[in-house]
């Protein structure tokens, strides 16, 4: 079981929300954020900071409503599906913006407090950011940033922190269901990822927060400076599949 | 003509890759053995090249030994080892016999470093001659990721990638340096075969169509020639490559830099 407060960014819908239902449901006192207002539907146990982790201030603000966090969870991500030509600064700056220098101001805000008490920190990267999704370019560069900044907190900052990430695969999300009912053939689309899935199904957000919760957890005492996998062995087998063409 | 003088030994040099890594070699002035069971190869006798043949079994160490004496002889040192030979059983590991694994591990690791072992005297000879020496192995990038059905294939190429770092360590005092090229779908008989066995659950798609589907997945849009593998193997054989040691140099066109393909 957890003790003691978690930080979940983006924990208002999807993976993120089922990082704070599990963490919840393990014991630990949660504040999540978001960039909006509170859901209704929030577990009004869990506290709820409007913030946008991309601004230095708005990080120091989520970390001093947490108070002493024995744990973050650095969940909140965007996408932009666009190549390196078609992306905009807009488009650098929400993305970077987010998933890089939310990730390392959350960071710098937590880690003072935390290298004192000891604590751990769970980063959401991506199997994109170890083999590219196509149209995805700064999407995937930031995740492989994530993962760059995973290795280099559990180097400087243990042995009273660890730092690991989950790189997830095809999760099951609002936006995973947006892109399949865009398919030419949904259901095709779908019939086709399910054969890319060793496991023979996608992700749900809980295979994620089961991750999470076990990295977070004393069981993963030893483990620091990991990225690992959860993508239902996916990324195991080529991208190449003549078997299903 | 960067190979000019030197002395370099192809196994599988009568198969597909093998023999444009003879091919290349030559022309860049080296004197090619081409090592292999049979002077025809997987190819048969067209396009033989002028490199010189000589009958060997990567799986028995007699072999091993008399092909090095018959270069210590000619030659007195080996430059270059290719280790290209290597079969591909195409099972799952349920269904693949004992006798099918051994002969996997025989050809593709056993004779890897049988052939290795015994060329190391002379490929010292070359080192202490000129500086170094370089052995290029022969991985996959299927010992990174699997292909369905290639079990046995994706183990032995994953030991080929441990051994490569390990002689690499062992030898590179020796001014030996250890490579490993790790191709990706290279056109090749081996690979017309993998074809004709996945082409049968493809959902009765011809070959053809088959291989353009497969093309369309790779992000140059093409699959490899062996003139693509003979190109970083002369590189890595070359001084161009004297700081290049313990790698392992995946060439696929791009394949298994992207995540799997959804079909949306």
């Amino acid at each position: 079981m957890g003790s003691g407060v978690a930080i979940v960014t983006g924990g208002g819908r999807g993976i993120g929300r089922a990082i704070v239902a599990r963490l919840a449901a393990e014991g630990y006192k949660v504040v999540t954020c978001g960039r909006g207002a509170r859901p209704d539907d929030l577990d009004t146990a869990v506290d709820w900071v409007q913030a946008d982790v991309a601004r230095p201030g708005d990080a120091e603000r989520i970390n001093e409503a947490a108070g002493d966090a024995a744990l973050l969870v650095n969940n909140a991500g965007v996408q932009v599906e666009k190549t390196v030509t078609e992306s905009s600064d807009t488009d650098w700056d929400a993305v970077v913006g987010v998933n890089c220098r939310g990730v390392f101001n959350m960071c710098r805000a937590v880690l003072p407090g935390m290298e004192r008490r000891g604590g751990s920190i769970v980063n959401i990267g991506s199997i994109s950011g170890r083999a590219a999704d196509p149209s995805m370019a700064l999407y995937n560069a930031s995740k492989a940033c994530v993962h760059g900044l995973t290795r280099s907190i559990a180097v400087d900052h243990g042995p009273r922190v660890r730092c690991n990430a989950v790189c997830p695969g095809w999760i099951m999300t609002e936006m995973a269901e947006d892109a399949f009912a865009l398919a030419r053939d949904p259901e095709a689309a779908r019939r086709d990822a399910l054969t890319r899935h060793p496991v023979g199904r996608m992700g749900t957000p809980e295979d994620i927060a089961n991750m999470v919760a076990w990295l977070a957890s004393d069981a993963a005492a030893y483990v620091s400076g990991a990225c690992f996998t959860v993508d239902g062995g996916m990324t195991a087998a080529s991208p190449l599949r003549p078997g299903v063409f | 003509m960067t190979l000019a003088g030197r002395t370099a030994l192809v196994t599988g040099g009568r198969g597909g890759i093998g023999r444009a890594i003879c091919a290349r070699l030559l022309r860049e002035g080296a004197t090619v053995y081409a090592a292999d069971l049979s002077e025809g190869g997987s190819l048969g006798d067209e396009g033989a090249d002028s490199a010189e043949f000589v009958r060997f079994d990567v799986t028995r160490e007699e072999d091993a030994k008399s092909v090095m004496a018959l270069v210590a002889q000619a030659r007195g040192r080996l430059d270059i080892l290719v280790n290209a030979a290597g079969i591909e059983i195409e099972k799952t590991i349920e269904d693949t016999t004992l006798e099918e694994w051994n002969r996997s591990f025989a050809v593709n690791v056993t004779g890897t470093f049988l052939t290795s072992k015994h060329a190391l005297p002379l490929l010292r000879a070359a080192a202490r001659q000129t500086g170094g020496a370089s052995i290029v192995n022969f991985g996959s990038y299927d010992g990174f990721i699997a292909d369905p059905g290639l079990a046995a294939y994706c183990a032995t190429k994953g030991a080929v990638h441990a051994l490569t770092r390990a002689m690499a360590c062992d030898h590179g005092p020796e001014g030996i340096r250890v490579n490993a090229v790790c191709p990706g779908y290279i056109d090749t008989p081996m690979l017309q075969s993998f074809f004709g066995g996945e082409g049968s659950g493809g959902g009765g798609k011809s070959i053809d169509d088959l291989q353009q589907a497969v093309r369309d997945v790779h992000p140059l849009r093409r699959y490899g020639t062996p003139e693509d593998i003979a190109n970083l193997v002369n590189w890595l054989s070359s001084d161009e490559a004297r700081y290049a040691s313990g790698q392992l140099w995946v060439l696929d066109g791009g394949l298994s830099a992207q995540v799997q393909q959804m079909r949306l």
